[in-house]
């Protein structure tokens, strides 16, 4: 494509064209986090004046939001385990073993990822329904469970593969036992991937809301849901301060997967490192 | 004894492939046993009360009312949104996909941040933000307070819902071309433009073939993703962009008719997968295509 447009009006153009895409998708969310801060909360932009009383309203007495966000954080945690359990387990018979029916176990674990969520939801109603487990914290978190954990096996399949497998022989040849190398070499290599993947688990659950949605009761009601709610049927200014604490909560959990995977992609060098340098000796005279 | 010989060296190979089989089993067991219960089982039955009548005999009337009057209007509704929400986030995505792969590397870095972290907010959050922002009083109507006819009606209608949507997508469409875009050799470009061929031609018998395929994945996909979509049509349009998911919905929350529910959610499933077919279809036809050109 360099070849189509070298005129200086067509780049201007394209980047420009570009600009006003990338605002369109970075502007709702800039544009809650600052109403957050605005004494109106609805729509109006830019704010005439700046207030925290959204973000106070949040825990005044007879709010709605802790319950909600303690029952998403209960939920989340206990869908990140499920999933953790689910992934580490899945990856390593994907990986590091030889599985009959493979390509089926892994279009099994991609299947949640590509049906419609709605479909997944109204399944899992009709299956919690019957067992009186509507609003149950546990029927929520299984049903979470399902969209996080192939994202999580995901994860943690690029991150097995990741991992030199010599450094495994290696450890075997020098008389470690099976559980030995899984404690000191594959997990620690393994471990900035988990904590990958167990965020990204966090997240899938706690911004879920159809399932959510489907499995609630009136008393259990999850923050995406009770966000939801707040946008239809209620007018409740503190949902902005909820939405921009949200904001802040993704972009925070993104820049942790982005400095545990810079810690990690050390770890490895490091072990590694030793060959390399029997590598430059051997030919040492010649390449250095 | 020749066969014993024969057979001898290769036993113990075999006792180890049995091991990693018995082992890679036992460790697919959970994932395996967790997503039948969970997803395939649920989705089998409802499956089976999409076709049972209410006393218990098999029937076909939930899908003819899920394809007749009211219900075949949404059906329609959501194919209609789905597409212009396809078209819309091809063509942005393409645009700044193009842009972006002929950025620095650092500012291509920064760009795709941009592109990444909001698919990574909450969608109901993003559907809030443009619903503060296309307001009679928000961002855009200020900004367009100038021209004619404003404030516009950018909310409660299908502009809104599309706006909406193609947001939603549009990361998706980004990375896949971005992708696409930089799997291009570009030397067939530079091989057509020493042949005298003009950057018209280029473009239509060289780059888009070789892009053609992807791009086409990349709106069947967003087209996909956007028929089983509930937040931002629910809230951002009016009662005449009631897509299927909402109407599913409806009917479980509100109308306690689970069978109907079930049709409609066993017809989202089946556009999706003859969706999917086609991008697989689609995504062979690309490969051959490639090896081709490249040969």
């Amino acid at each position: 494509m360099m070849e189509l447009r070298k005129t200086l009006a067509g780049r201007i153009a394209l980047t420009a064209v570009a600009t006003v895409i990338l605002l369109f998708l970075a502007l709702p969310i800039v544009v809650i986090l600052v109403t957050s801060f605005s004494n109106n909360a609805f729509a109006s932009f830019p704010p005439e004046a700046w207030t925290l009383n959204w973000y106070k309203a949040l825990f005044a007495d007879g709010s709605k939001w802790p319950a909600a966000l303690s029952l998403s954080a209960l939920v989340a945690a206990l869908s990140t385990v499920f999933s953790l359990i689910i992934g580490v387990t899945a990856a390593t018979a994907l990986t590091r073993s030889e599985l009959p029916l493979r390509s089926a176990v892994y279009a099994l674990v991609l299947g949640p990822l590509v049906i419609p969520q709605i479909v997944t939801a109204l399944g899992l109603f009709l299956l919690f329904e019957p067992a009186a487990m509507l609003g149950s914290p546990i029927a929520i978190a299984l049903g979470h469970t399902v969209l996080a954990s192939p994202i999580a096996v995901l994860i943690l399949i690029a991150t097995l593969r990741g991992i030199d497998e010599r450094l495994e022989d290696a450890a075997a040849s020098m008389g470690a036992g099976r559980l030995t190398i899984a404690r000191k070499i594959t997990f620690p290599l393994a471990a900035p991937g988990m904590i990958a993947a167990a965020i990204f688990s966090f997240i899938t659950s706690f911004d879920e809301f159809y399932i959510s949605q489907f499995l609630s009761s009136v008393d259990t009601v999850t923050l995406p849901v009770q966000v939801y709610n707040s946008l239809t049927f209620e007018i409740d200014p503190s949902v902005t301060a909820v939405s921009a604490i949200l904001i802040a909560f993704a972009i925070l959990a993104l820049g942790l997967v982005a400095l545990v995977r810079w810690i990690g992609s050390g770890r490895q060098d490091s072990l590694l490192s030793v060959e390399n340098t029997v590598g430059v000796a051997s030919h040492g005279g010649e390449a250095v | 004894m020749a066969a014993l010989t024969a057979t001898a060296p290769a036993r113990p190979r075999k006792l180890l492939a049995s091991r990693k089989t018995r082992v890679g089993i036992l460790y697919a067991l959970p994932v395996v046993v967790y997503l039948l219960v969970l997803f395939v089982y649920p989705i089998f039955s409802t499956l089976l009360l999409s076709l049972k009548n209410t006393d218990g005999s098999l029937t076909l009337h939930w899908y003819a009312d899920a394809l007749t009057g009211v219900n075949l209007s949404v059906l329609f509704t959501t194919l209609r949104i789905s597409a212009e929400t396809a078209v819309l986030s091809l063509v942005f995505g393409f645009v700044l996909a193009q842009a972006i792969s002929r950025l620095k590397p650092l500012w291509a870095g920064l760009a795709m941040l941009v592109v990444v972290v909001p698919h990574f907010v909450s969608a109901l959050v993003r559907t809030y933000g443009w619903i503060i922002m296309l307001g009679d009083k928000g961002l855009v109507n200020e900004t367009l307070a100038w021209a004619p006819g404003a404030p516009f009606q950018l909310l409660y209608n299908e502009l809104g819902v599309v706006i909406g949507t193609t947001s939603m997508m549009l990361p998706y469409t980004v990375l896949l071309l971005y992708g696409v875009m930089r799997g291009v050799d570009r030397r067939l470009l530079a091989a057509a433009a020493s042949m005298g061929a003009g950057r018209v031609t280029i473009f239509r018998r060289v780059y888009l073939p070789l892009v053609g395929p992807g791009l086409a994945s990349a709106g069947l996909l967003s087209f996909i993703l956007s028929l089983g979509y509930y937040i931002t049509p629910a809230l951002m349009g009016g009662p005449n962009q009631t897509m299927i998911a909402t109407l599913i919905n409806q009917q479980v929350t509100k109308e306690n008719q689970w069978n109907g529910a079930a049709a409609q959610g066993v017809i989202l499933l089946v556009l999706t997968l003859a969706g999917l077919l086609l991008v697989k279809a689609v995504s062979s036809l690309g490969a051959s295509r490639k090896k081709r050109n490249a040969s």
